[in-house]
């Protein structure tokens, strides 16, 4: 059980070193506690019935997964410049250990935070479903991890801050405006709903405003899992060879 | 496949170690063509040579971080290629900008890797304490990393080398960026390991380093290693001395005593880096006398002269035709000549 000691020795670091740094503390929390005030009121007149905050949270929720998700690599560009990541290398540790343990770590702060969320948005009239929110989780954190290995990646692969950056931001804006994350992507033309349904985020958008209203049933989320337990599998497999054979 | 004789004090044997990258353009770039190296156990080994020599590449493929391209590599009883974990388990590996991470403690530091290399909380407590009293850890010890001088976080740094108490230890240019006072005292804490037994394998750019740690010395330049044995054998092989002469007209004064002095039977080799001609000479105290007369006849004058005892410089010269101060190398102190 080598995997599982390792993961958690090093989560239990990167968690550490999480609640050490309380300027990112502030920031995660802060972000979300943003988009609510300052976005959903634009969004009232949008919505025909019901409360805005039920079609905007679980919104925001994915977009938190996907965003502390594809920042992961930062740290990894970090502790790559710092030798930290070499030094866990040359030990026996488990490699696929090294790549997740800081996942997981990210994940339960992510988690932390979204229950806050959902805390605050329930005080301004957000419907609760407790068990359409735990099968989201599970789907969020599917996302988070399957996007936090592909960041992870390629921190390893460009090495270096800027073009890591590059690489990174390049991809989000699309990705996020392709997945109806602010506005639903139903209201736009035919050819981007097209061009949504190659985007895994979208998937999970669509589930997550199902799964938070408790409609197990609908399609969306069928599909959702069905999109995304395959690839977070195939980019873990990926990322994991990367850490294997990437040379800082 | 080429067959590697066991030896029971052999901690390293490696046979043929090439390497070569793609660069850019397709165009292949070779940093290691066919090295052999045996290190015993219990000795320190400098691989000793400028940046861009091939020392760091052979060193990650030895410490598994980079894959052999062809060769045989045995460390640790182990084969590199085809057994990477097993020798991960058994070696210790420092590299050059070390590893310890600012978040956290240096005690913190030390337990998360011995548990990394496996060992259970006591044992590895254990050890922690023992390596913060051998590498004087203890003033420090926990404080953040982020705090720590150069030189403390050195000796951390191979602290946490040391961890699981490795068959070998790989230094990557240990005291690169130290200033002299911590350089020395990294090396008082290189003599303790060895005292204790502790088979070092270091990497290097300064002279000084190899010549004051190493039991044996390869040279390497352009990925081959050039020239191999003990500090004090090596300078015997450049036998004599060594008279550097700065010039004070350039390039057509270099030019005319050159052509003057190199006809001389006292002196032995002679070569010209910019500025400098560097002359080898059986003894010292008789050929500057008919030097000096013989330059000052022609008009040639001197900003300076500096006679020698041969250096591992002088050696890296003979088989490379280069200064390793010349290499954009050597920056940093020195003190090569004594």
């Amino acid at each position: 059980m080598t995997l599982a000691r390792d993961t958690l020795l090093l989560a239990r670091r990167s968690l550490i070193h999480a609640l050490r740094n309380p300027v990112w503390l502030f920031v995660g929390v802060s972000t979300p506690l943003l988009y609510l005030a300052l976005f959903a009121p634009l969004l009232k007149h949008y919505i025909a019935h019901g409360n805005v905050l039920d079609e905007f949270l679980p919104g925001i929720l994915s977009l938190m997964a996907f965003a502390s998700g594809s920042g992961q690599g930062f740290g990894t560009i970090f502790e790559l410049r710092a030798g930290v990541i070499e030094r866990f290398r040359v030990t026996p540790a488990s490699r696929l250990a090294i790549l997740v343990a800081p996942i997981l770590a990210s994940m339960l702060m992510m988690f932390v935070f979204d229950a806050l969320l959902v805390a605050v948005g329930a005080a301004f009239g957000f419907g609760v479903h407790w068990l359409g929110l735990l099968v989201l989780a599970v789907l969020l954190g599917l996302l988070m991890m399957m996007w936090a290995a592909f960041s992870i990646a390629m921190a390893l692969l460009t090495k270096e801050i800027s073009a890591f950056a590059a690489v990174i931001n390049g991809l989000n804006l699309p990705v996020l405006l392709l997945a109806g994350v602010l506005l639903q992507i139903s209201v736009g033309p035919e050819w981007m709903r097209v061009l949504a349904h190659f985007n895994p985020l979208y998937y999970v958008v669509e589930a997550s405003r199902s799964l938070a209203a408790g409609s197990f049933g609908s399609d969306h989320v069928w599909q959702a899992f069905a999109v995304l337990v395959p690839l977070c599998a195939l980019v873990l497999a990926w990322a994991t060879r990367v850490f294997r054979t990437a040379v800082a | 496949m080429i067959k590697v004789d066991e030896h029971p004090d052999q901690v390293i044997t490696v046979r043929a170690l090439r390497k070569s990258f793609s660069g850019r353009r397709g165009k292949t770039v070779e940093a290691v063509r066919g090295v052999d190296i045996d290190v015993l156990r219990g000795e320190i080994f400098g691989f000793l040579g400028p940046n861009g020599a091939g020392k760091t590449t052979t060193l990650r493929m030895l410490t598994t971080l980079l894959p052999i391209g062809s060769g045989t590599a045995i460390v640790a009883g182990q084969d590199v290629a085809r057994e990477p974990a097993r020798v991960r388990a058994r070696i210790g590996y420092v590299s050059q900008i070390g590893g310890a991470d600012d978040l956290d403690t240096g005690r913190e530091s030390l337990l998360l890797q011995g548990r990394l290399y496996g060992g259970d909380a006591a044992s590895v407590a254990a050890r922690t304490e023992e390596l913060i009293g051998l590498l004087d850890l203890g003033d420090f010890a926990n404080r953040r990393v982020a705090t720590y001088s150069g030189g403390q976080r050195r000796r951390l740094d191979v602290a946490l080398g040391l961890v699981h108490s490795p068959h070998v230890l790989f230094l990557d240019e240990p005291s690169t960026g130290l200033d002299p006072q911590n350089r020395a005292n990294l090396w008082e804490r290189i003599e303790d390991l060895r005292a204790a037994g502790t088979t070092i394998f270091l990497t290097t750019h300064y002279l000084d380093e190899a010549d004051a740690l190493c039991d044996r010395v390869a040279i390497i330049d352009h990925g081959r290693i050039v020239a191999l044995g003990s500090p004090s054998e090596l300078k015997r092989e450049v036998a004599g001395q060594s008279v550097m002469l700065s010039l004070r007209d350039g390039a057509d004064a270099i030019t005319q005593a050159t052509a003057l002095l190199e006809p001389l039977p006292i002196v032995r080799e002679l070569s010209a880096l910019d500025g400098d001609l560097r002359l080898y000479v059986e003894d010292g105290g008789e050929a500057l006398p008919a030097l000096l007369r013989l330059l000052d006849e022609h008009h040639i004058g001197l900003h300076s002269i500096n006679l020698a005892e041969p250096t591992l410089d002088d050696v890296f010269l003979r088989y490379t035709g280069r200064s390793l101060r010349d290499t954009g190398a050597g920056e940093g102190p020195e003190g090569a000549e004594r």
